[in-house]
Parts: C-alpha cells; sequence; structure tokens
C-alpha cells in the first residue's frame, strides 16, 4: 500500500501543472490581459460551478450525460467486442469487413445522427447509437487487432499442451487480446463523451452538452466554463478509472496506461 | 550420504536402463519433411531415421537450416511429416506422447507460474487437487516453489525457462522434447541450468530428444549424439557418447571429451562449410560472388 505522501511526491508534476496553469489564468484576467467578459476568472468560475451544483441543475445535466455515455460504451463495448473477436478469428469476416470499416470509421461521428434517425426512434434512442458508432468501430478494431498479435509461439505452445475449441478461446485467445482490447475500451470511452456532448449541443435540451451551448447563446459565459471543467473532469476520471480497472484485472501486463 | 543420492538413483536408474535400453521409445523411420515457399517445394527432412532408447538422453546436433527444429516439431504433433513414420511407444496410458520445451519459453503471460505448470493438465481435465499437487511438486523440482503466485513478466530468463520445464514435466510425457531450450539464456545461467538438467533427468529417468547448436552442450548432456547434415537435413552421423554418468561440468577436462569434440565438430565443420556455399551460391546466383 502507498501513502497518499508518497503518490503525491511521485505524481507531483502530474498535480503542480494545471494548478500553475489555473494561477496564471487568474493573474492574466484579474490584470485585464486577457477580456473578463470572454475569460472570467477561474475563482469567479468557481463561484458558478457551486451555484450550478446548489440548485441542482448541474447534477440533473450531469446525469443524464452519464446515463447516455454508460449506455452507448456499453452498445459499443458488447459489440465492437463481439465483432472484433470474430474479425480476429476468421479471417473471411476480417478481409470482408475491413474495407467497409476503413470506408466509415473517419466519418465524424455526428454526421450519422440523421442517418440513424431513419433507422431507430430519433430522440433519446438515436442520441445514444449516434454516440456509440465511433467508440464500436475503435473496439471492433483494437479487438481485432489484439486477436492477431497474440504470440504465435505461444499459441503454437498453448495447442502442444492441448487447448482446443472452446477452451482455447478462454483461456488463450480471450486473455491474450484483453490489453488491446481495454485499450480500444479507453479510447472508445475517451471518444463516447466527445461525441455525446456534440450530439446533446445539436439535438438535445438536455445533458452537459446542452448546458454548455446554452450557457454561451444567452452569454452566461461562468456557467460555460463551469460546464467545460465539469466536462473535463467526467473526462479524466472516466479515463484514469478505466485504466486502474485495467492494473486490478490484468495484473501481467506490464505498466499497464502508467506512462 | 544425502550427497551421493543422485548418484544413486542414478545407478538405479542404470539398471532400469540397462534392462530396457535395447528397446526403442521413439522410431523415426525414413521421415521426409517439404515446405512450400515462394511456389517452390523446399525439401527440409530428407528421409530422416534415428531412434531414441527408452531412459536416453539424445541430442540432435547440426548446422543452422538443417532441421532440427523440424525434427522436433514433427515428433510434437506439431507439424505432419510428408513422408514416412513416427512411433513412440506409450507405457503409461493416460499420459500425453511428448511435452516439449519451447525455445523461447512460450509460457501464457496472463497465468502465473503455478497456472502455467497445470496448464497441460487443466487441457486434460486432471481434477484440481491433483494438478496442484503435481504443479508443488514440479516447481520444487526446478526450485521455484516461492515464485508460484508470480506472473512470467516478474521471473528471470533462466527462472522462465524453469517454470518451461516444469510445465513440461507435469504433464509426465512418454519423452520430453527441448528445443534449443537454454539458447536465450547468458552463459553462467547456461551451465548452471544444464547441470539442473542432468539432475533432473537422474532422478525422474525420462527419455529426452534434445535440440542444440552447442556441441559442447551436447557432449555434456547426451548418451548419443546425432549430426544432422545441412539443408535438407539428412542424419549425418550418430556418435555415442562414452564419458560415464553422472556427468558434470568436470567431464570437460576428459580427454576421451576433447577427443570426441574434435571428431565431431570435424564433420559438423564440414557441414557447416557445405551450408555457407550453399547460400552463396543460391543468393548469388549471376552476381558472381
Amino acid at each position: 500500500m502507498r501513502t497518499l505522501g508518497s503518490w503525491l511526491a511521485e505524481h507531483s508534476i502530474a498535480i503542480v501543472s494545471p494548478l500553475v496553469l489555473l494561477a496564471a489564468w487568474e493573474w492574466s484576467s484579474g490584470r485585464g490581459v486577457l477580456r473578463e467578459a470572454f475569460f472570467p476568472r477561474p475563482s469567479t468560475v468557481a463561484v458558478h460551478l457551486a451555484a450550478l451544483a446548489a440548485d441542482g441543475t448541474l447534477w440533473s445535466h450531469l446525469t443524464t450525460t452519464l446515463i447516455r455515455i454508460g449506455c452507448a460504451f456499453a452498445l459499443a463495448a458488447v459489440l465492437g467486442v463481439v465483432l472484433g473477436l470474430a474479425m480476429g478469428l476468421w479471417r473471411g469476416l476480417r478481409e470482408g469487413l475491413d474495407p467497409v470499416l476503413a470506408v466509415i470509421y473517419p466519418i465524424p461521428s455526428i454526421l450519422f445522427l440523421p442517418l440513424v434517425g431513419f433507422l431507430v426512434p430519433p430522440g433519446e434512442i438515436a442520441l445514444i447509437v449516434t454516440t456509440a458508432v465511433t467508440s464500436f468501430f475503435l473496439i471492433a478494431f483494437t479487438t481485432t487487432h489484439g486477436v492477431r498479435q497474440i504470440d504465435r509461439v505461444v499459441l503454437e505452445a498453448a495447442l502442444h499442451y492441448g487447448a482446443r475449441g472452446w477452451r482455447l478461446f478462454t483461456a488463450v485467445l480471450l486473455p491474450g487480446s484483453l490489453p488491446s482490447i481495454f485499450t480500444g475500451l479507453r479510447l472508445g470511452l475517451g471518444f463516447a463523451l466527445i461525441v455525446v456532448v456534440a450530439v446533446e449541443i445539436v439535438s438535445s435540451s438536455r445533458g452537459l452538452g446542452a448546458l454548455l451551448w446554452l450557457s454561451w447563446q444567452i452569454l452566461k459565459v461562468e456557467d460555460m466554463y463551469a460546464t467545460f471543467f465539469v466536462i473535463a473532469l467526467v473526462g479524466a476520471v472516466l479515463y484514469y478509472g478505466l485504466a486502474s480497472l485495467q492494473r486490478r484485472l490484468l495484473p501481467w501486463v506490464q505498466d499497464a496506461a502508467d506512462r | 550420504m544425502l550427497d551421493d543420492l543422485p548418484g544413486r538413483l542414478y545407478t538405479a536408474r542404470t539398471a532400469l536402463t540397462r534392462m530396457s535400453s535395447r528397446l526403442p521409445k521413439v522410431v523415426v523411420n525414413d521421415v521426409s519433411v517439404s515446405f512450400e515457399s515462394h511456389g517452390r517445394s523446399v525439401l527440409a527432412l530428407d528421409r530422416i531415421s534415428l531412434q531414441a532408447h527408452a531412459g536416453e538422453f539424445l541430442c540432435i546436433v547440426g548446422p543452422s537450416g538443417s532441421g532440427k527444429s523440424t525434427l522436433l516439431r514433427v515428433l510434437a504433433g506439431l507439424l505432419r511429416q510428408s513422408a514416412g513414420e513416427v512411433r513412440i511407444e506409450a507405457d503409461h496410458p493416460g499420459s500425453p506422447l511428448t511435452a516439449m520445451v519451447f525455445q523461447e519459453h512460450a509460457l501464457l503471460p496472463w497465468r502465473t507460474v503455478r497456472d502455467n505448470v497445470t496448464f497441460g493438465l487443466e487441457n486434460r481435465g486432471v481434477g484440481r487437487s491433483e494438478r496442484e499437487a503435481r504443479a508443488r511438486e514440479m516447481l520444487a523440482m526446478v526450485g521455484l516453489t516461492r515464485f508460484a503466485a508470480h506472473y512470467p513478466h516478474q521471473l528471470s530468463g533462466g527462472m522462465k525457462q524453469r517454470v518451461g520445464i516444469a510445465r513440461a514435466l507435469a504433464n509426465d510425457p512418454e519423452v520430453l522434447l527441448m528445443d534449443e531450450p537454454l539458447a536465450a539464456l547468458d552463459a553462467q545461467t547456461r551451465t548452471i541450468m544444464q547441470e539442473e538438467l542432468l539432475r533432473i533427468w537422474a532422478t525422474l529417468g525420462k527419455t529426452v530428444v534434445y535440440v542444440t547448436h552447442s556441441l559442447e552442450e551436447a557432449l555434456l548432456l547426451g548418451d548419443r549424439i546425432v549430426l544432422l547434415s545441412a539443408r535438407p537435413g539428412r542424419v549425418s552421423r550418430i556418435y555415442r557418447v562414452e564419458l560415464g554418468r553422472p556427468r558434470g561440468l568436470e567431464v570437460r577436462a576428459a580427454p576421451a571429451y576433447g577427443a570426441l569434440l574434435e571428431t565431431i565438430w570435424a564433420q559438423l565443420r564440414e557441414e557447416v562449410v557445405r551450408a555457407m556455399a550453399d547460400d552463396r551460391g543460391s543468393s548469388a546466383d549471376g552476381s558472381g560472388a
């Protein structure tokens, strides 16, 4: 068990650098180097953030966004891992789908919103499906790669020692691709956050994206920054949360996500 | 008294081996292997015939490209021969015919040392308590009891290879196959592992087929040495190593050791030179090297 002190010492740069940035901002905004109407001081933003939290506005929007990310990510993760594993295992499927995915993947996810609206009921479901699209492709890609990069020698040894069929899958192919799958999940979760905020901006009156956009439109700049900050915090918590989950679940991976 | 235990075990084993020494454990009969490479068929092994007797430590040496590993993979069932037959006598029903120790240890990185050792048993449906007992026994034999819960990446190269050996032995195979298991280790570790191997072999009396590129290693470990020729691999000659048992590093000082080393090296050298000439011939078509 590491003590809090040694943890702080180890991560001092990561802790100090944002603080320095905030201090610089506070100073330049207070001195008029930055226009306070557009760049309010962080301390002012903090007051507004507290107010948003106190009257419940923040929590309801935050909960909405988190539920959407949760649903979209679960959808993307389950379908992405299943398709990725299938593509990793069956060459025909891989070769057939690769070009299709390569074409679809770089399309900005937000553009799928109208298309998705034709396929599923518009509204909440369309929003979640659109959010899931890019994450799904990412997760499918990295999972396929995970299966492909399993060491041939290790695979041969596993076959030699009698692993076949379902057992070969659960004891060798799946654990062997887990490090890549986790990388895909982390990237996919990050993309889910980016896309959900974008989709909320264009198509919803609820959620952090909607709150941010509304604050901007009525020139409540401080609220906009407060929402900004919350979105960033959600991103960081999700990213590091999944990284620490990976360390816990995959203890055999060296330096998992440490660097 | 205890110091003499390996020696006495050896004597008992020798007596057993004498009785069964004419019993072939592994019979390789006219085995050929060819590969498809760039649309052409390349002969890797050409009508190999050899036998390993029960309890024998058989070493296979040869220049690189002579198909040593290919032969081992055929014995392991990882590769099918194009012609000829391989027969391995099964004395214990239920045991696998072979278990291989791979050159690059080939441990499953996501399994602990203990779970790597029990992997083959799990696949064969051996019960948990028996698996664990077997793992304990094997890890004690290779001196890794304290590392049972470690993951492979936490171990040194020598320790990983010990796990590889324990994994193979845990399956109690009829024949132990070893594919240059010590080649990747540093010189000191290799020397220690060679002595360990001799001790383990003397204790268990397994039939071993051992591929190495080191003549010194073959002379230290082997009862007989099969010398393969350069591509395609053929049995060039088979040497009997009359250096007594139990054998240790001191054997290197024996005159017979030097003489045999000299003899085999002269032949091996010829094969290596021919292999190099072949490589030049095939790679320098027209460029006139």
